[in-house]
């Protein structure tokens, strides 16, 4: 045994392999090793799923024995009083692994294995297992797409090696996920800043309800050119927010707002008795006094006055809201769109806004967004085929992506099932994954997994993830802030990265190219 | 109440366990050996340091198959050598097959050079005892001086095993400085009737404390049976759950002895029992899978000498169990 060897491999199938190592191996939950074996030259790639503890003796209740005997001595505060004499062959470890494949060996003997297949065969038994070499991951290279997020982990040894995602993935919907603290906001701004240094490849709607990415973003050095921001309240280095009333359609408020069935009819008996197009009716109805006269005379009797009370009371927080304008003419809608045609990440500040507030703002932008990449999709392929693909950001997506809300008003579930086709996904960023809707969620082909500590959620993602993550549970549960899973239909299994410290990753971008200098016009040619 | 009911049973056992007086005897070997009058118990000290190389013998045996008037059994005699605190040698002993029965087991005494006459009578027993006692032989021949030989058992080779053998045994270690011991897990000697180490243990636990050391002389061999030995009992350490027989060369000085195979014993998986020993003892088993490989091996041999299927199934299943199954 060579002395890199981590453990022999003994035992299990095609799918899972068991392997012996030493007592002091220090192995981890998620690390990737290398089964090499010697006699087909293929190297099979491992990833620990369970590490326990193995014995050389066979009685029942050895170990236990064993534990107590050195515990009855801590007691008596003798420790070393019995040894467990060469406890390195009498004791060892046992690793369960995931096979994730196979490297088939080099056509060409001594070149790097660069074709990577599904496990199929058995490795020989006993073969060595040993640590992966940077040639091992080379496959993944042309897999990892041109957003970066950070590097390879192996257990806890982090490899110098990207992982990432193809930008036009977002395309078809990611998920990210994770509980507080475990570094959702990182990821997003570590994203955000691939997105801004692709040349306008692809765009990205933030919608930010806490104001966390604001100052983070407008730190790197790509922003002045890729970043545009918009905020509900006066910030420093953004555009005022403003959205017309007629703009805003009742289904932004049926997403926004929950309401009762008599709710949703009264609204539409209202959209009815105004006939004006969007929301811009909202106005004149916030303004009513007398809301029994205007229920008895103008809606004929046909809304009961409880219910009127109650999209009164909404309607006049709407239109008092600082970002709703009452002016047709002014709204950020055309310019977000144009920023996102452009491969921008446009951010939306909402921070100050209600949670139904933001969530209206969201589902107008997502609208006029999606709208925009339908109509060029059906009436101008060819200048769809040159727009970015875009995705929309949404922080805790449960709250509109739940299994009980309305998909015929809603736009996110829309956007979810129809927005690869016209190159808009959507970023769904929530802690409670078990939240949101089995179908919808099936629809993600890439999930960002981060550190989860409720078994539902994880037990939701196993079932959608496009990779398979059954055997990862307690991989998952044991993730470390910053530590995640990439699973997408671009690598062969589930990528455990490091995402990268964004702070880090601004220090050390390159800025862009300066613009290239214009001639001065030289006039006495033009006179010639 | 009848003399054949459970009940019986339990009142017999109940009055010979609960029976606090009565001779000390061994239920085994009745005649060889002349108990103390009295069992006084000593506190033993662990020796500082334990002794630079311990050697450990032990042997295993198994029965491959059985036609019952033939048998095929495989005996093997383990060797381990323990020098500072590692096992520097681990000899899991050859396995030696024997065709017994019939007659059959005679051809042993030549191929094991067994010291025995034409007639003795000849069975498993006797041959995995020899061949732990030609495995002692290798130990002492090897051994530095000063070293502890530790055998498997007591010191009194199977009785058909002339005494000047072991005589022979102790002289050359006597004379190489080397410190032959016998332990015994599971002993037959009492005291009326009730079992002796399970009385000695609640006698010290409750004189000397529940984690003392301690050792008694039991017994010595008769002058006429053999080289002088001592019959000893000793709990090796403080938390050993159990106190074992120790048999040592009449003239070697019980506490040393004692105290230097103690200081082997405190092995963390089983306090008080000798530590090279548990491996020596881990070697020789035979176990189920090693029984099925032997006879898988008798198998081919059977397809080579053209005995038919047949004739072997009928000559080695276990009817019993056949018919049980039934």
């Amino acid at each position: 045994m060579t002395s890199d060897s981590r453990g022999r491999l003994f035992g299990k199938n095609v799918l899972e392999a068991t392997f012996r190592a030493t007592p002091d191996e220090d192995l981890f939950l998620g690390e990737l090793l290398v089964g090499v074996d010697e006699a087909t030259g293929r190297r099979y790639l491992f990833r620990v799923v369970d590490v326990t503890y193995g014995t050389e003796h066979r009685e029942p209740g050895w170990a236990e024995r064993v534990a107590g005997t050195l515990l009855a001595d801590d007691a008596r505060r003798d420790p070393g009083a019995h040894p467990l004499h060469e406890q390195a062959r009498r004791t060892y470890r046992v690793a369960t692994c995931r096979c994730l494949g196979y490297l088939a060996p080099p056509a060409v003997p001594g070149a790097a294995p660069s074709e990577f297949r599904k496990p199929k065969s058995l490795p020989t038994q006993f073969s060595r297992v040993v640590s992966p070499e940077p040639d091992d991951f080379a496959f993944l290279a042309s897999r990892m797409g041109d957003l970066p997020i950070g590097r390879i982990r192996s257990g806890e040894t982090v490899v110098d090696f990207t992982v990432g995602i193809p930008g036009a993935s977002l395309a078809t919907h990611v998920g990210i996920f994770a509980t507080t603290g475990m570094g959702k906001s990182n990821l997003m701004r570590v994203l955000a800043a691939g997105v801004m240094q692709c040349n306008g490849r692809y765009g990205l709607l933030i919608v930010d309800p806490h104001g966390e990415y604001r100052a983070a973003l407008q730190r790197h050095p790509w922003s002045a050119q890729a970043l545009r921001t918009y905020a509900a309240r006066s910030l420093p280095n953004a555009t005022g927010l403003r959205i017309s009333l007629g703009e805003l359609t009742v289904d932004d408020l049926r997403t926004a707002y929950e309401w009762s069935r008599p709710q949703e009819e009264a609204l539409f008996e209202l959209e009815r008795h105004y006939g004006v197009e969007g929301l811009s009716w909202l106005l004149e109805f916030s303004q009513i006094e007398d809301l029994p006269g205007f229920r008895d005379i103008e809606l004929g009797n046909r809304v009961a006055l409880n219910t009127l009370q109650v999209v009164h009371r909404r309607a006049r927080r709407i239109v008092g809201l600082q970002c709703i304008a009452t002016d047709p003419n002014v709204s950020v809608g055309g310019a977000v769109v144009r920023d996102l045609l452009a491969g921008k990440v446009v951010l939306i500040d909402v921070s100050g806004l209600g949670s139904t507030e933001e969530v209206l703002v969201a589902s107008y932008l997502t609208r006029r967004v999606i709208e925009e990449w339908q109509s060029a999709y059906l009436e101008e392929p060819e200048r769809h085929e040159v727009m970015p693909v875009v995705a929309v950001v949404l922080e805790e997506a449960q709250r509109v992506l739940g299994a009980n809300k309305d998909r015929e008003s809603n736009v996110f579930p829309r956007l979810a099932r129809e927005g690869r086709k016209f190159k808009v996904g959507l970023c769904a960023v929530t802690q409670q994954p078990k939240l949101l809707d089995d179908e919808l969620l099936s629809q993600f082909n890439t999930f960002f997994v981060l550190g989860l500590a409720d078994e539902k959620d994880r037990n939701i993602l196993r079932s959608s993830a496009k990779q398979d993550l059954s055997a990862l549970g307690p991989e998952i549960q044991t993730l470390m802030p910053g530590e995640c899973l990439v699973a997408n239909l671009a690598a062969p299994f589930a990528v455990p990265a490091k995402v990268d410290l964004y702070d880090d990753l601004v220090r050390s971008v390159v800025p862009p190219p300066a613009p290239r200098p214009e001639a001065a016009p030289n006039v006495s040619a033009l006179v010639d | 109440m009848e003399a054949t009911t459970i009940d019986h049973a339990a009142s017999r056992l109940a009055a010979i366990l609960n029976g606090a007086g009565g001779l000390l005897g061994d239920a085994v070997n009745h005649s060889d050996l002349v108990f103390e009058p009295a069992v006084d118990l000593h506190p033993l000290s662990r020796a500082a340091a334990s002794p630079a190389e311990v050697w450990a013998v032990d042997g295993g045996q198994a029965l491959v198959a059985d036609a019952r008037c033939l048998q095929v059994v495989v005996t093997r005699a383990a060797r381990v050598c323990w020098r500072n605190g590692v096992s520097v040698l681990e000899e899991e002993g050859d396995l030696h097959a024997h065709v017994l029965g019939c007659g059959e087991e005679r051809a042993a005494i030549a191929a094991r050079g067994l010291p025995i006459g034409p007639d003795t009578a000849i069975d498993l027993n006797l041959l995995r005892d020899w061949a732990e006692w030609q495995a002692v032989e290798r130990c002492l021949a090897d051994a530095d001086p000063g070293s502890l030989v530790l055998i498997d058992g007591d010191l009194q080779p199977d009785w058909r095993i002339p005494s000047v053998h072991l005589a022979g045994l102790l002289e050359r270690a006597a004379s190489g400085g080397l410190t032959m011991a016998g332990v015994t897990k599971h002993s037959s000697l009492h005291r009326g009737g009730a079992p002796l180490l399970g009385l000695l243990e609640r006698q010290a636990e409750a004189t000397l404390g529940a984690r003392a050391m301690w050792w008694t002389k039991v017994a010595t061999t008769r002058p006429d049976a053999g080289p002088g030995l001592q019959v000893l009992v000793a709990r090796l350490d403080p938390d050993a759950r159990f106190s074992f027989r120790v048999d040592l060369p009449e003239g070697t000085d019980p506490e040393g002895a004692l105290g230097a195979i103690s200081a082997v014993a405190d092995d963390a998986a089983f306090p008080g029992y000798p530590y090279p020993l548990s491996v020596a003892d881990r070697l020789a088993a035979c176990p189920s899978w090693l029984r099925e490989e032997v006879w898988s091996e008798l198998d081919e041999s059977f397809d080579r000498l053209g005995v038919p299927l047949d004739v072997r199934e009928r000559a080695f299943t276990d009817r019993h169990r056949l018919m049980e199954r039934a």
